[in-house]
């Protein structure tokens, strides 16, 4: 589910206008965060041939560096670094279309592969007098990030699975934390106490990753309205991303709005700060991993094998192991003594015994029903299946027993017959090849959704491309004209 | 409503590419590069491949390296530093400990100042320069004018051991012995593995030419990165070996020989930086005519046609072998027909005559073709 947690990120730098990509492209922790996690795997490649390209690419060139039969995949790729502003397409004196890298984009990406520059985007590590000598450890980090944001999950769940917080220790979910919540519409407040609405159950079922960035995005589209800069704080979580576990940073190269910022974010369990007037502070496991998608934010990250060591060594690690093995029978054991996994658990399935280490119960008609009654897919429940399904259950291919799988799809699909996307119709083409023609691009785009040959329409999910596309093929024909 | 079919079926898991490590062998034979230097000094060849090696682990966020020099008298790991057998971490394994807690410090301590560069890329870079120069240190006039070529066989094996060591590491953790063993058993025709775990490739950058003397050892790698599926990419920036084409050719890796090796990085970046996911898509370039030639293994000459011996295919290039027997597996060989017909002049006859003639070659079998073995119509 890696996919899915940097696409929510995409999704959202996508959105954004050339102006604040612009402004975003002077960081080069940002744009390596960016080229890391966000571009499609083939897109690097371009972006990355054509970082010290002397010259512009003709667009002929490209067209023949690529396989024909790799049309769709590379209409994909350019479409995402077009949305993104990395790729800018222009007409050369002799008629020749040339692609070319976005300045702003290629200065910084090449100081960040280089390490030349001056910027002092990636953390400035703290001195020896600003952090006192005390340093806290990986483990201790570890702890303190997994008790704040379970915190928030428990928060989440607990009035729905009809769990209290009886006797655990659990940290208080700060007020920031509260009201991002409650504007990310993850939750609403019925009688004084937090009730999980549909986006809080899809939420509470992704993977750590999604689910810290799909708080941060809520956090960014908040960030207008308290009068910070959404470009610095956006820099800012990309810088996170690349900073060093267990190393305290300095915070006196950050700007005002940062520093607001760090006081929200060791609320959620991202940093580390000893006291709210520290000079320094930790960014934890969940910050590091932003924008490294390997893996789930609990565990190591894989390039570094002695940080993996102590990672499994930790608790938190174990913690978001795979635990879940279901039979074809449909019955459901999950290896674990976690509440909050337990609650999650309780939403789709029916429970039956407890063991200190183990739950087991079944999946059953009313259970589903009763989920996807408030709110949860069935795709939900069978990515969050598949994500922590146990070790046993990972041999094959797919982990869950396709007969479960369908069944919870089709459990579903008896109450809900009808699927809805927000798109666009495109009609009225004056010839059948000029239809062929657009239709063929949409799909090697993959924003085709339906067609239908005989009145020559069909409906795509985003529209940007193809006006581009259509009005390319005008100027082309016009120009042809002209000539 | 009808999408619920086996069809729709897949794990999502299966869009990110999986991650990828990169060997690279980095041909430090002084001789060549002092020929070199004029158009590509060795460091600015170095500085290119350090931007090359953090454009990799840009790539994907799994990604690693391995960079292995193979040097004129020995080669030896770049990266990762490699870790010495201590003899005397039987007797205090507490001592071993210390010991590589200093080694990070000393580690951190040189990286407090970057703050302007991404921590991974500098942990590498620091690794491979520090082991650079203690390379060059080490490296002795005696060494120098012991060999003008470079040792590029052993580095090919350091190269494969690695990325098989690397491969197991990364299996998932249900990959216990037992599919290992499975996996072994499997022949590489049919590989069912259903995910995979980790892709390599090697990189060659080669600057010496003339490697014929290590024809055997080459050839046995190349055929075991065959066998794995582990493409070998070749950057030949001078001289020009028929070795080096044929480990392309048969490992689908990419071979390039450019013409203006100043332009190194944008050859890098461009031919080579794409792993084994992107090149599904991309138009990879590789040799157009590959020399298939092979080395003789009595004096490795280059030869065009030569001797094979019939036990265990051992070229040689003249039939006067010592007392008459294969250098390698020592059968015992009679050449003397061989001799008197060439190979290359034995007309492509009717298939009853030609055994007749292999049949005649060996040694004490003069029995007239067709009576010993019956023929089917």
């Amino acid at each position: 589910m890696s996919a899915s947690s940097s696409t929510q990120a995409l999704e959202y730098l996508e959105g954004l206008h050339l102006q604040t990509h612009r402004k975003l492209y002077e960081q080069p922790s940002t744009v390596l965060a960016v080229f890391r996690c966000m571009l499609p795997h083939l897109a690097k490649s371009i972006v990355m041939a054509m970082l010290y390209m002397p010259s512009a690419f003709p667009t002929t060139d490209l067209d023949a560096w690529f396989k024909p039969s790799a049309r769709k995949e590379k209409e994909q790729a350019l479409f995402v670094l077009d949305r993104l502003h990395i790729l800018t397409s222009k007409r050369s004196d002799d008629g020749r279309q040339l692609y070319s890298l976005s300045s702003g984009f290629q200065h910084s990406l090449r100081q960040a592969i280089e390490g030349s520059g001056t910027h002092r985007s990636f953390g400035v590590p703290a001195t020896r007098e600003e952090s006192g000598g005390r340093k806290v450890t990986i483990n201790f980090l570890d702890e303190y990030s997994r008790a704040q944001w379970e915190g928030i999950l428990y928060y989440l769940v607990s009035g729905a699975a009809g769990l209290h917080a009886d006797g655990i220790a659990r940290s208080e979910v700060g007020n920031g934390t509260k009201g991002l919540l409650n504007a990310g519409d993850l939750v609403k407040i019925v009688h004084g106490s937090p009730r999980i609405t549909k986006d809080g159950f899809s939420f509470v079922l992704q993977e750590t990753n999604a689910q810290v960035w799909s708080l941060l995005i809520v956090y960014l589209k908040m960030v207008n309205n308290l009068g910070m800069s959404e470009t610095e704080v956006l820099s800012f979580l990309f810088m996170l991303g690349s900073l060093e576990l267990g190393q305290d940073y300095s915070i006196s190269t950050l700007s005002p709005t940062q520093l607001q910022m760090l006081e929200d974010l060791s609320d959620m369990g991202l940093i580390y700060r000893s006291s709210k007037t520290a000079k320094t502070f930790y960014p934890t496991r969940l910050a590091t991993t932003l924008t490294s998608d390997s893996g789930s934010a609990m565990s190591a990250s894989s390039n570094d094998i002695a940080q993996a060591s102590q990672g499994t060594a930790g608790p938190a690690a174990t913690a978001n192991k795979g635990f879940i093995i279901i039979e074809t029978n449909y019955r459901l054991y999950a290896y674990t003594n976690s509440l909050i996994q337990i609650a999650i658990l309780s939403l789709f399935t029916k429970l039956q015994h407890r063991f200190p280490n183990l739950v087991s119960g079944k999946l059953t008609k009313e259970s589903v029903h009763r989920a996807v009654q408030s709110g949860i897919t069935s795709a939900q429940i069978i990515s969050y299946l598949t994500t922590y399904a146990h070790p046993q259950m990972q041999k094959n291919v797919p982990y869950i027993p396709p007969t479960v799988m369908d069944q919870i799809r089709l459990w579903e699909y008896e109450g809900e017959r009808v699927e809805v996307t927000p798109g666009y119709l495109m009609r009225e083409f004056g010839s059948e090849t000029e239809y062929r023609d657009v239709l063929g691009y949409a799909d090697a785009l993959g924003v085709l959704v339906w067609q239908r040959d005989e009145s020559r329409c069909f409906f795509v999910s985003q529209v940007e491309q193809i006006s581009a596309y259509l009005k390319k093929k005008k100027e082309h024909r016009e120009g042809g004209r002209v000539r | 409503m009808n999408s619920i079919d086996g069809s729709n079926r897949h794990v999502k898991t299966d869009e990110a590419p999986p991650p990828s490590l990169l060997a690279i062998v980095l041909d430090t034979n002084p001789h060549a590069w002092a020929h070199l230097s004029s158009t590509l000094p060795l460091s600015a060849a170095l500085a290119n491949i350090l931007v090359f090696i953090n454009a990799h682990l840009a790539s994907g966020n799994a990604n690693e390296v391995a960079v292995i020099a193979s040097h004129s008298h020995k080669t030896t790991f770049l990266y990762p530093t490699p870790i010495l057998p201590q003899p005397q971490l039987r007797h205090g394994t507490a001592n071993g400990h210390v010991e590589t807690g200093q080694a990070r410090n000393d580690n951190e301590q040189q990286m407090v100042e970057s703050a302007n560069k991404y921590r991974p890329f500098a942990v590498v870079e620091q690794a491979i320069l520090r082991n650079f120069s203690k390379l060059l240190d080490e490296t002795t006039e005696t060494h120098l004018q012991a060999t003008p070529t470079t040792l590029i066989g052993g580095a090919l094996s350091l190269a494969l051991t690695y990325i098989n060591k690397s491969t197991i590491l990364h299996a998932p953790t249900a990959a216990s012995a037992e599919s290992i063993s499975l996996a072994a058993l499997a022949d590489s025709e049919n590989t069912h593995v259903d995910h995979v775990p980790l892709t390599s490739r090697i990189l060659i950058v080669s600057v010496s030419g003339d490697l014929a003397n290590q024809y055997i050892p080459v050839m046995n790698s190349i055929f075991a990165a065959q066998r794995k599926k582990i493409p070998i990419d070749i950057l030949k920036l001078a001289g020009d070996t028929v070795l080096l084409q044929q480990a392309s050719d048969a490992t689908g890796g990419v071979y390039m020989k450019p013409e203006r090796p100043e332009g190194l990085l944008q050859y890098l970046m461009m031919a080579f930086l794409p792993d084994s996911t992107a090149r599904t898509s991309l138009v990879v370039p590789s040799a157009g005519g590959v020399d298939f030639r092979a080395a003789c293994f009595c004096h490795r000459n280059v030869v065009d046609i030569g001797f094979v011996c019939s036990v265990c295919l051992s070229i040689f290039c003249t039939p006067n072998l010592p007392e008459n027997m294969c250098l390698t597996c020592g059968s015992y060989l009679s050449l003397r027909s061989a001799v008197m017909n060439p190979p290359a002049l034995i007309p492509r006859k009717k298939k009853k005559k030609k055994k007749a003639g292999t049949e005649s070659a060996t040694p004490g079998t003069n029995t007239p073709a067709g009576s010993s073995t019956p023929m089917h119509p």
